[in-house]
């Protein structure tokens, strides 16, 4: 089926811990995280917000915000090379080259004075030695298609003449500028419209058929992951508490706190879930409970729960729960 | 853009219009007889009389306000008191000077204090960024008049390297520089000081807007980041800033050239004020709102220079 | 007590301010005690021991009439600080009511009267200063008067903008319905939302206030002479710059340490109340 070289993930995690600084301490924001993004494949990150699913993304892309966080420990092996422990200078020829990042706010993610065609045309001019007019025809290829309407006429705007669902299609064709092998996306229909984001959404699969390109996809909108993911990582309170393919966390949810997440039916028109269900709410950075993090607003909740931390273990083939209730270590799901 | 100025010097006149008037009134609205300030207490009532009608200030106040603004907007700024001549030719024989003076500093201004502002916010909460702070701080507090006097010390009296006077033949450009050395930067440096934290304040909140996270993201090299995604921003409220101290900077080139001894605007307002030519005030204070107007237009132009947004509007 | 409150918790934050407080204060202690710790008239003239350089008799020498330049120093703080000060409170209160009355009012007075606010902001403050004493002669009255016009426009904005949220909220209707007068309503919703602002900008115009009084005293349209000013003193020094540059150099410091000084503490104020005021 496949040689050696397609099995090699584009993207693998391995006990990434992101901290920041909180009146004089480090503390984690993301901890022991490991994961793997297939070639061709798209993987849901899903989460309430500031459960670190953005701050994630940003750590492969090497952005994460500086003084006030850096990461811990851990390695980012992104093509097989460890991102966490690159250099600037090295950072910057692979990003937005061979990964590229879509942010959740199209309206601020646009810098106001420079113009829309040229915003496009940089990555070009950064990391391709080629002159400004064929940089320019190719961002103009990539304006026709995200489907701008009249890209011609429209090159040489400012970010302020576009409506939120244009800009994000001019942050995708911004992105997708160098065909990266890897696509990180934060959140990228949060701030449209219905329509809208259907149509944003299906533009990303295409372009993932298209390409061959790798996803990350960051959202708290599942009607948004069964659209695109192939598989879906929940995260909770810095951790992932259950990963599995998209089939089979929609049919069968195992930790308590994915249940809670899909109580509610999925729609893809719905902002937020709501959480209301479990009550309570994520604990802050600097007071996480010592065992389970979800303990204190577990409905399956156990004395034991709240003594020690719990370990992710594999209920089924490509399905592992963190949750010492549900999947005990040592247990194993047919 | 050509609309964009035409539309701008447009909206201009009024403005020049209002500045006008505000001063006019403020300088009715105070009690007190100029006459009376031009002649002193000994004058006698016919020639307090005579000089009151010369002046115009005879008139009911309306008829007056009429006749300024109609003189301020003919260019006809009345004749000098003492040596008879129109105003606006004692003003345009030394405006030179005085150009040279604000715009040199402005340039000084902005080629020093843009590049610090832009390293304090860099290096923000670190050695360097205290020391800029403090400095820049002290460069603000320091009156034109007594920079300017400690640098004529240092420089010119105890080390002789530039002239005391700073009288220039315009003709000789090489004179004309050198004798501006020392007026420039004293007065450069309160604008050094000024742009400097306006630059680093401004550096500090765009280089956590979302546009330079994307610019980073498309693996733009971290200079060119701060120079063509942050700065050109940052720059925005720059412009306002220096637009606002061009105003103040035009103030202090009178201190300026009184320390300098350099003929310019400031000369003349002096020598006005020792020779109580009231009728040369009065035109120079109309050249003041003039340029102060100018100076508003040309901030503006700035703008739609540097931000598309303001095109639009 | 509430103001007294927030202003404690102001300073509290912000060792810069305090810094710059302490200075102030310490100038402000000279200017009074001047009585006490000038030592000698200022004004007793000496033709013989004239321009005479700085000494453990006359701490920072003597003037071209051999008057004591420490004594003058110490008086000419007063000159410089009882100007400023009321030219600020001037500029605070007469500003402050037009925001107030203006933001109440609103509609076309309104935005006429922020225009002229604009126009005067525009005019900087020591041309404006310098054509109204000018035209009506330097005295102290006009100087204050001037200094006032020019500090008019930031006090009138900060009274404006809660003026303007406050008339639209509910309890100002509960305040009516009361019987409470607009003034009392002002007074009472208006003014504790602004204590910080009003500090920092009372200090930082107040540097300018310094600034304008000690330049004009220099150009020779301050309090008229014998009285002794910084700015005339350094005026005076000039013609003598050659032989006896102390007569520059200490007013010219004591000028300085005063703009800092206010600077300094509206500044750390600002960093520590808001953080939106940055860079204004």
């Amino acid at each position: 089926m496949s040689g050696a070289v397609d099995d090699t993930p584009v993207l693998r995690v391995e006990d990434l811990s992101v901290e920041f600084r909180v009146r004089g301490a480090w503390w984690p924001a993301v901890r022991g995280l490991s994961f793997d993004v297939a070639r061709n494949e798209t993987l849901a990150l899903v989460g309430e917000s500031g459960c670190g699913k953005s701050i994630t993304a940003l750590s492969v892309m090497g952005l994460v915000p500086r003084p006030q966080g850096r990461v811990g420990s851990g390695r980012i092996l992104f093509e097989g090379r460890d991102v966490a422990a690159m250099r600037e200078a090295e950072l910057e020829r692979l990003r937005g080259d061979r990964m590229a990042m879509i942010f959740q706010e199209p309206m601020t993610s646009l810098n106001p004075v420079l113009s829309v065609g040229f915003q496009v045309s940089e990555a070009l001019r950064v990391h391709r030695a080629i002159d400004a007019a064929a940089a320019d025809a190719e961002a103009l290829r990539l304006l026709e298609e995200v489907k701008i309407p009249s890209a011609r006429r429209r090159f040489a705007d400012y970010p302020h003449q576009f409506s939120g669902g244009m800009r994000q299609r001019v942050m995708i064709a911004m992105a997708i500028a160098l065909k990266p092998a890897l696509l990180l996306a934060d959140e990228p229909t949060t701030a449209l419209d219905v329509t809208i984001q259907a149509q944003v959404l299906g533009l990303l699969a295409d372009l993932k058929s298209a390409q061959g390109m790798s996803m990350l996809f960051i959202t708290h909108n599942l009607g948004v992951v069964a659209a695109i993911a192939d598989r879906v990582a929940v995260m909770y309170a810095g951790e992932i508490v259950e990963i599995a393919p998209v089939a089979r966390i929609f049919s069968g949810p195992v930790h308590p706190y994915t249940e809670a997440l899909f109580r509610a039916i999925p729609r893809i028109d719905r902002e937020e879930q709501s959480l209301d269900a479990i009550g309570g709410q994520v604990p802050p950075i600097d007071r996480m409970p010592p065992g389970c993090r979800f303990a204190p607003r577990c409905p399956a909740r156990r004395p034991s729960c709240e003594a020690s931390s719990q370990a992710l273990v594999e209920v089924a083939p490509g399905h592992s729960v963190r949750c010492g209730v549900r999947a005990p270590a040592g247990a194993r799901a047919a | 853009m050509i609309w964009y100025v035409a539309k701008r010097l447009l909206a201009a006149m009024p403005t020049l219009v209002a500045v006008l008037t505000v001063v006019f009134v403020i300088v009715r609205i105070i009690p007190g007889d100029p006459a009376l300030t031009v002649l002193g207490d000994q004058a006698t009532p016919q020639a307090l009389a005579a000089l009151r009608e010369k002046l115009g200030i005879d008139k009911p106040l309306l008829a007056q306000y009429f006749d300024f603004i109609t003189a301020a907007l003919t260019g006809d700024l009345g004749r000098s008191l003492v040596s008879g001549r129109p105003v606006i030719q004692e003003v345009v024989a030394v405006l030179p000077h005085t150009l040279d003076l604000t715009i040199s500093s402005l340039v000084l201004g902005t080629a020093l204090g843009v590049p610090l502002g832009v390293w304090a916010a860099l290096r923000r909460n670190r050695l360097a960024d205290y020391v800029i702070r403090i400095v820049s701080l002290v460069g603000l507090s320091f009156p034109v008049f007594v920079s300017g006097i400690f640098l004529l010390m240092v420089f010119s009296l105890h080390y002789r390297l530039f002239p005391v006077i700073g009288t220039s033949n315009l003709a000789d450009l090489g004179d004309r520089t050198w004798k501006l050395v020392l007026p420039t930067i004293t007065l450069g440096l309160v604008m050094v000081a000024y742009i400097t934290r306006v630059t680093r304040s401004a550096m500090l909140q765009v280089l956590s807007e979302d546009y330079v996270r994307t610019a980073r993201a498309k693996g733009v090299p971290a200079r060119l980041v701060i120079r063509r995604h942050a700065l050109r921003n940052a720059l925005i409220p720059v412009v306002t800033v220096v637009g606002l101290y061009l105003g103040i900077n035009i103030g202090n080139s009178v201190l300026t050239e009184i320390v300098f001894n350099r003929p310019g605007l400031g000369k003349v307002i002096v020598t006005a004020l020792n020779q109580r030519d009231y009728a040369m005030l009065q035109g120079l204070m109309v050249i003041y709102c003039f340029l102060i107007v100018v100076t508003n237009l040309l901030t503006d132009l700035a703008y739609g220079l540097i931000d598309p947004r303001v095109k639009q509007a | 007590m509430r103001i007294l409150a927030r202003l404690f918790q102001v300073f509290g934050t912000n060792k810069t301010s305090w810094v710059g407080l302490a200075m102030f204060v310490a100038i402000c202690a000279m200017a009074l005690l001047a009585p006490w710790i000038a030592g000698t008239d200022p004004l007793e003239q000496d033709i013989i021991a004239k321009l005479r350089p700085p000494s453990a008799e006359h701490w920072f020498g003597t003037d071209e009439f051999g008057r004591d330049v420490y004594a003058r120093l110490v008086w000419g703080a007063r000159i410089s600080l009882s100007v400023s000060i009321s030219a600020i409170t001037l500029a605070l209160v007469v500003g402050g009511t037009i925001g107030l009355v203006s933001g109440y009012v609103g509609g076309r007075f309104d935005m006429l009267v922020m225009q002229v606010m604009d126009i005067l902001l525009s005019f900087p403050a020591l041309i404006l200063g310098l054509i109204i004493v000018a035209l009506l002669g330097p005295s102290q009255a006009n100087l204050i008067v001037a200094i006032a016009l020019t500090a008019l426009a930031p006090f009138a904005r900060i009274t404006r903008a809660p003026t303007l949220i406050v008339k639209e909220r509910q309890f100002v209707e509960a305040g009516r319905a009361l019987g409470f007068g607009h003034g009392r309503i002002l007074f009472v919703h208006v003014l504790p939302n602004i204590v910080s602002e009003v500090l920092v900008m009372a200090s930082l115009w107040m540097a300018t206030a310094v600034r304008v009084e000690a330049s004009l005293s220099f150009i020779g349209l301050g309090v008229r002479p014998p009285t002794p000013t910084w700015g005339g003193m350094i005026r005076d020094g000039f013609e003598n710059i050659l032989d006896a540059p102390w007569l520059c150099i200490y007013p010219g410091l004591a000028i300085l340490a005063l703009i800092f000084s206010l600077n300094m503490l509206g500044d750390g104020l600002r960093d520590a109340t808001d953080p939106k005021l940055r860079g204004e």
